[in-house]
């Protein structure tokens, strides 16, 4: 279980990645690095699976005495929160540029930006 | 103290309450914003107060009322305090600098610019791991904001390609972390540094992502397209802060993820390190955009920071030190010269020529290079000298080659930089400044040299900032409004005053030198009455090289005489790039000079095994299999002052190219300091051998061949000062073949040829000067028939070559009858040969000079001059009178040198007794000789006057042939091509191999420089590409260790 | 084609340390330390039901701060960026279709119990899953609806960013309180913990997340109002 959490993680960051260095459109690129960051966020949470365990939610079904016994580890949902928002704010921020970019350019295509080289 | 979280608290609360004013209120969001960054820079300054006077221990700060490593914590130690204190100070610097722009795009960009040096606060701070990830990317995401700041439209594209970069990164960083996070149980820092072992040993891949992505945040060369486009496009003041505080952080959070990684992580950062260092270097050679070159040079640094951060297991408590010396230096050079260039408004390197009617911006341009490269007095200078000496006691030498080969090739685009904005043809206009971006650019110049009194400090090898001739050189900058006449008569007055302080802590051999340098010095600026108006630049130079100069005769340890020797050498550089033909000479000098100077430090650092402060006494103790070695590193240093052949290129053009009186400074005493070295080095190490080859020996022949090569040359220029220039590499040639003798007589004369070399090459230099001054010309065959119009000009010249050429009766004669005696009492026949070559060959030059200058016809065009200036003439007359009293009675200088000679070598010494001086092998009496030649000269005269008493004077008239049509007028010329049959037979000798020689070597580097830089194609997808295949080049070379 | 197939080799490497990676892994049978920590003592120390909210506000609240920053940041810059030309003419209303029937009756139906929703996931953060950044995205989604109805119907920008400042300075605020009154930066304990698993317990977690639930919204609608506008260019 952990290890399918993980390889498709792993996956999803392969090709995300992939994508974002092949095409040349820059939504293109940008929703690639949203498949990457899924992909890493995906690891993220699979790190702190623990099997046969349940979500780190004190209430009656897990009471705090048996906690440490009953749930899985709290804190790389805590990171993938913000590994989350900060993923957010950079799409947002490439989009921006991509609409900056194309107003200037007219064109989507990144590899028509190389005026800046050597 | 204030509580370090508001460091973050206080920023953040600003940027947050910028939201609440009204778009325009402006001016109240821009006084919040200095506000807040001036209380920030104040909370670092007062941390940094409390840890380094106060001492108190380092804090660490919780969060949320409980233990690390559950909860985030921070930690404010020293290190911490400084680099906050750099950060918020280019924040706030920046900001200033920024107040136009920050007005016009309104609050949002201040938020933004408050929140940036809030997140580079915070990655100095943290001690967690994800904590850190986080301040990242608020740097990252702050950083794609104000590159916004720019006009400059380009800077969009260079901010998406920084987007994609830092994307990748943060993909490997997260992944890093977690899976470290897995193994170790936690995200502390120090936790994790703890588990050092487990981690290692379970998931040595995971620190691997962390390290490499942390890596990639300093823009590693070379994979760092997208930084570069960043420094080129992005507005001047954020690239200073990109360059100065961000690269500070960066460098911190690497720092700090190697404690989790242990000791065999450092190879890795030093391999980075070394590929940017000289890679980011190599490529800014060809660099014509000022931007990019400084982002270039940016790289540069931080590679080097990066190799001396691979270096920590050896630095011990130095590492602070080097580090800090070398980073804060950078940080605050790279900020100004990012903030100088915001004041010039095109991009090409030649366009900062605009700031050459501006002396205080070229004195803060000239700050901030020498910050760069680490020249005296600034903090890089006590690192690197603190740093090769580790490594070198390490045996890490090929790591200190590789430093300063890098070091080199920074040295050259940055002074070719500085060459060119002082003397490129073209002028660009004036810049405006306003007065805010000047005040911060002088800040920083205030900062730099600050940092250099600091370090001075810390270093423990005394500070420069408190030795008194560097002080009186610094004490010009602020007199440079004052008339040239005033400063010139300070100056004088300042070498001969020291010359008599220090007049009882001579020994025989200093006093010498010292008397060549400091009252001879001041005899050669007599000349410099003639100068009217203000001359700004003229005399800080003058003193700095006087000041090395004085500095390096009393240098009594290793450090004492490699900081003398830069400081001469730089000064120096400033005085030749006077001449206005002068830029690829100057630069030349001191690529060459400094190159030497790498060497060396090379050499010292290898005989003291790791000691700073290394007595030059303790030389002559140097382990025998590293002997040889030091002693082949520093004779090729002190030879490329000498300028023996192979390295001497650099002199000719530097000085013919030179002023009028700045050409008997450079040949009459700067090159004597050389020989000072080489007398220094052979008094302690004597005779060495390397594979059984006797090291004296090839010094001797490389001597020779420099007498013999140099006249040669010297008698096919055109130049009269050309001509003088080539005579001094032979001089040199001369002396150096003296030392190597190792014999009492040799020693002799080499000393008997620096006294000469001084009064007689100053005094040509001053005449021809002279001359030059009056006709406008150097070229001899534009001259002709001065004897009548510059009779005093004449008679220096006379007298000059006469010395020169060491017939009797002056003192010339007497060097060479010591040096025959010398060459008796040695058993190197082949270079003696030579030698004796050598000497008619000087005749040849010598008689062109008086011929062709002074004799002869007068040139149409040169009717009405006259006399040279008497200020350029009067040292000459001085120097006639002492060549007069000095061949009459060589004992007043010579015997108390022999007497000093005979503690090194007892035997074959001269015996003195009264005016007549006695060898092995015969006796001179210079009186005697005197009279005779005086009475033989007398006796030919009169007869000579007698029997041309009827001859009658012949009216000049047109020689030029009939019917013949030269394409080159002076060809017609008798006086060009002087030698012409000569150079038939004997050019071959005096083909210029050395300079092609390293004329290719430049053109190869330029020529890698220039196609190599291709690989930065401009294309985003590009750079990432290259970035991936960075990191899993580095996993695959590194896979020993993983 | 050389391009795709050098990406395709560096792929290869990357996916080689993946691998590497995941050879190395072994998933953990029980807690870790941190885990452990977290799952004993934040019902004691923090009194949040939620352990994932108690970490994140209260343990990690710093991160927190940066998380909050980071959008603050990337709604100033978005700002900066798509407000450079504004001075363009505006497309006139009539160019533009009528949202259709269904759209703007369910939105007059759905915004209120969405705004509702959104507040009751960040109040009860520290109890349920959920909190103020899912909160925050609710009631972004609000806005989205509204201006999917009327594309050009201007909002105040000026009281988004009021909130979006004040629930920030809040946040800070709190924080700083937690130094003077608590046991440091961001320690809830500034107010009574509470009896475990009521509403009103976790001391200031609550407080905290409503004021990131509103900037958060906040963030997201200036955000996609700006990005609305450019449409409109």
């Amino acid at each position: 279980m952990e290890y399918i959490a993980l390889t498709c993680g792993f996956l999803l960051i392969l090709i995300g990645i992939y994508g974002a260095l092949t095409q040349s459109n820059i939504l293109r690129m940008i929703v690639a690095f949203t498949l990457a960051n899924t992909g890493v966020n995906l690891v993220i949470v699979g790190i702190g699976y623990i099997n046969g365990r349940t979500a780190p939610i004190l209430d009656t079904a897990v009471p705090v005495a048996e906690a440490a016994t009953r749930i899985i580890d709290p804190l790389p949902q805590a990171l993938v929160l913000t590994a989350i928002v900060i993923g957010v704010g950079i799409t947002a921020l490439m989009l921006a540029y991509a609409y900056k970019l194309f107003t200037l350019k007219g064109s989507l295509d990144i590899t028509a930006i190389k005026e800046l080289k050597w | 103290m204030v509580d370090p979280i508001l460091l973050i608290a206080i920023p953040l609360g600003a940027a947050f309450f910028l939201g609440l004013l009204r778009d325009e209120w402006r001016t109240s969001a821009y006084v919040i914003t200095l506000l807040t960054l001036a209380f920030v820079s104040w909370v670092s300054s007062s941390w940094l107060l409390g840890f380094s006077l106060d001492k108190i221990a380092p804090v660490e700060i919780l969060t949320a009322g409980s233990e690390p490593p559950f909860s985030i914590n921070l930690r404010m130690g020293l290190n911490e305090s400084v680099a906050l204190l750099m950060i918020s100070l280019t924040g706030l610097l920046s900001s200033i600098y920024l107040k136009d722009t920050l007005f016009r795009l309104g609050r949002r960009a201040m938020a933004v610019l408050l929140v940036f040096v809030m997140a580079m606060c915070g990655i100095v701070l943290t001690r967690d791991i994800f904590n850190l990830f986080v301040f990242i990317e608020l740097t990252v995401i702050a950083t794609a904001g104000l590159v916004l700041l720019s006009h400059n439209t380009l800077s969009l594209g260079a901010g998406f390609k920084y987007l994609v970069a830092s994307q990748i990164a943060s993909i490997l960083l997260l992944v890093g972390i977690i899976f470290s996070y897995h193994v170790t149980g936690t995200l502390n820092i120090d936790g994790m540094a703890g588990m050092s072992n487990v981690l290692i040993q379970t998931s040595p891949l995971a620190f691997f992502l962390l390290f490499i992505a942390l890596v990639i945040e300093l823009k590693p060369f070379p994979a760092n397209g997208w930084a570069l486009d960043i420094y080129e496009s992005a507005h001047p003041a954020f690239s200073a802060i990109l360059s100065a505080a961000t690269a500070t952080a960066s460098l911190f959070a690497v720092d700090k993820i190697l404690n989790i990684g242990g000791d065999n992580w450092l190879p890795f950062a030093t391999g980075i390190g070394i590929l940017s260092f000289i890679g980011a270097n190599l490529f800014a050679l060809a660099q014509t955009h000022d931007r990019r070159l400084m982002g270039y040079s940016s790289v540069g640094q931080i590679g080097l920071i990066l190799i001396i951060i691979g270096q920590r297991d050896i630095l011990g408590e130095n590492y602070f030190f080097i580090a800090g010396g070398v980073l804060l230096a950078h940080a605050v050079a790279k900020a100004g010269l990012f903030w100088m260039s915001g004041l010039v408004n095109a991009r090409e390197l030649s366009a900062w020529t605009a700031l050459r009617k501006r002396p205080m911006l070229i004195f803060a341009f000239v700050s901030f290079i020498a910050l760069l490269i680490g020249l005296p007095p600034f903090p890089g200078f006590y690192a690197k000298w603190e740093l090769v000496h580790v490594l070198a006691s390490e045996g890490r030498i090929a790591l200190i080659v590789l430093i300063l080969f890098g070091a080199l090739l920074e040295t050259a685009y940055l002074f070719r930089w500085f060459g060119l904005i002082l003397r490129h043809e073209d002028e660009a206009p004036v810049v405006a400044c306003p007065s805010q971006k000047v005040a911060v650019i002088y800040s920083a110049v205030l900062l730099g040299w600050g940092l250099g009194y600091i370090w001075g400090e810390l270093s423990g090898f005394g500070n420069l900032l408190y030795t008194i001739p560097l002080l009186f050189a610094l004490l010009f900058l602020p007199l440079e409004w004052l008339p040239a006449k005033l400063k010139n008569t300070f100056a004088i007055m300042g070498l001969v005053t020291w010359f008599i302080v220090q007049y009882p802590a001579y020994d025989p051999l200093q006093l010498i030198f010292a008397a060549i340098i400091l009252p001879g010095g001041a005899l050669v600026l007599l000349a410099s009455y003639y100068n009217s108006g203000r001359r700004i630049g003229f005399y800080p130079s003058a003193l700095w090289m006087f000041a090395g100069l004085s500095m390096l005769i009393m240098a009594e340890d290793s450090f004492a005489f490699f900081a003398a020797w830069e400081s001469l050498t730089i000064g120096s550089y400033f005085l030749i790039l006077r001449g206005k033909q002068s830029q690829p000479h100057a630069l030349s000098y001191i690529l060459f000079s400094l190159g030497g100077a790498f060497l060396m430090l090379l050499g010292f650092a290898l005989a003291s095994e790791g000691n700073p402060l290394f007595p030059l006494t303790s030389l002559a103790s140097v382990a025998s299999d590293l002997a040889p070695w030091v002693f082949i590193l520093l004779a090729i240093a002190f030879m490329t002052k000498t300028a023996a052949i192979g390295v001497h290129i650099w002199l000719p053009g530097a000085h013919a190219e030179a002023e009028t009186d700045v050409s008997p400074l450079l040949s009459g005493i700067l090159l004597k300091a050389g020989l000072f070295g080489l007398f220094v080095l052979l008094i302690n190490m004597g005779k060495q051998q390397l594979y059984g080859v006797e090291l004296t020996h090839v010094l001797l022949w490389i001597g020779a061949i420099s007498a013999l090569l140099g006249n040669m040359m010297a008698i096919y220029q055109e130049d009269a000062k050309r001509l003088l220039a080539y005579s001094s590499i032979a001089q040199m040639g001369y002396a150096l073949f003296g030392l190597a003798l190792m014999n009492h007589l040799g020693w002799l004369m080499a000393l008997m040829f620096v006294v000469n070399h001084y009064i007689y090459k100053s005094m040509l230099f001053l005449s021809i000067g002279g001359v030059a001054k009056r006709t406008g010309t150097k070229a001899m065959y534009r001259m002709g028939g001065l004897i009548t119009l510059m009779p005093l000009s004449f008679i220096a010249v006379l007298i000059g070559i006469i010395a020169v050429s060491g017939v009797p009766p002056l003192s010339g004669f007497g060097g060479r009858w010591i040096f025959y005696n010398a060459i008796m009492s040695a058993e190197y026949r082949l270079p003696m040969v030579i030698i004796f070559l050598a000497g008619p060959i000087a005749f040849l030059y010598l008689f062109r000079l008086i011929h062709t200058v002074f004799l002869g016809q007068l040139k149409d065009e040169h009717r009405q001059l006259k006399e040279a200036p008497f200020w350029i003439i009067l040292p000459q007359m001085i120097y006639v009178a002492f060549l007069m009293i000095f061949a009459l009675a060589p004992g007043l200088a010579l015997q108390k040198v022999d007497g000093y000679i005979s503690r090194f070598f007892p035997n074959n010494g001269l015996n003195w007794e009264g005016l007549t001086i006695t060898s092995d092998f015969g006796y001179w009496s210079p009186v005697s000789i005197m009279i005779i030649i005086g009475v033989i000269f007398v006796t030919l005269f009169s007869w000579l006057l007698f029997v041309n008493r009827r001859a009658q004077k012949v009216k000049q008239f047109n020689i030029v042939y009939a019917a013949e049509r030269p394409y080159r007028p002076e060809t017609t010329h008798f006086a060009w091509n002087f030698f012409a049959p000569y150079r038939k037979a004997l050019g071959f000798m005096t083909q210029p191999l050395v300079t092609r020689f390293w004329d290719t070597v430049a053109e190869l580097l330029h020529t890698a420089a220039d196609l190599l830089r291709r690989l930065y194609t401009g294309d985003g997808q590009t750079y990432a590409v290259q970035l991936l295949a960075f990191v899993v080049a580095v996993y695959f070379l590194g896979n020993g260790v993983m | 084609m050389i391009k795709r197939f050098s990406v395709f080799l560096i792929m290869l490497g990357l996916g080689a340390i993946f691998l590497q990676l995941l050879l190395q892994y072994l998933p953990d049978e029980s807690l870790n330390l941190s885990g452990r920590y977290y799952a004993e003592n934040t019902a004691s120390e923090v009194g949040a039901a939620n352990i994932i909210t108690a970490i994140i506000v209260t343990y990690r609240g710093l991160d927190t701060l940066g998380e909050v920053t980071v959008l603050f940041l990337t709604a100033a810059i978005v700002g900066l960026v798509l407000s450079r030309d504004q001075s363009q003419p505006r497309v006139k209303p009539a160019d533009r279709p009528q949202p259709g029937e269904l759209l703007s009756i369910g939105t007059q139906l759905l915004v209120p119990l969405i705004l509702l929703f959104g507040a009751y996931i960040f109040i009860n953060g520290h109890l349920t899953p959920g909190g103020g950044f899912q909160g925050g995205a609710i009631l972004a989604s609000a806005t989205l609806l509204m201006l999917l109805t009327h594309p050009v119907k201007r909002f105040s920008h000026r009281l988004i960013t009021r909130l979006e400042s004040i629930s920030g300075l809040v946040f800070v605020g709190v924080g700083m309180l937690g130094i003077i009154l608590a046991g440091g930066f961001l320690d809830n304990r500034l107010l009574p913990l509470g009896e475990f698993g009521e509403l009103f317990s976790a001391g200031t977690i609550p407080v905290i997340y409503a004021f990131i639930g509103l900037k958060v919204g906040a963030e997201f609608s200036s955000m996609l109002l700006k990005l609305a506008e450019t449409e409109d260019n």
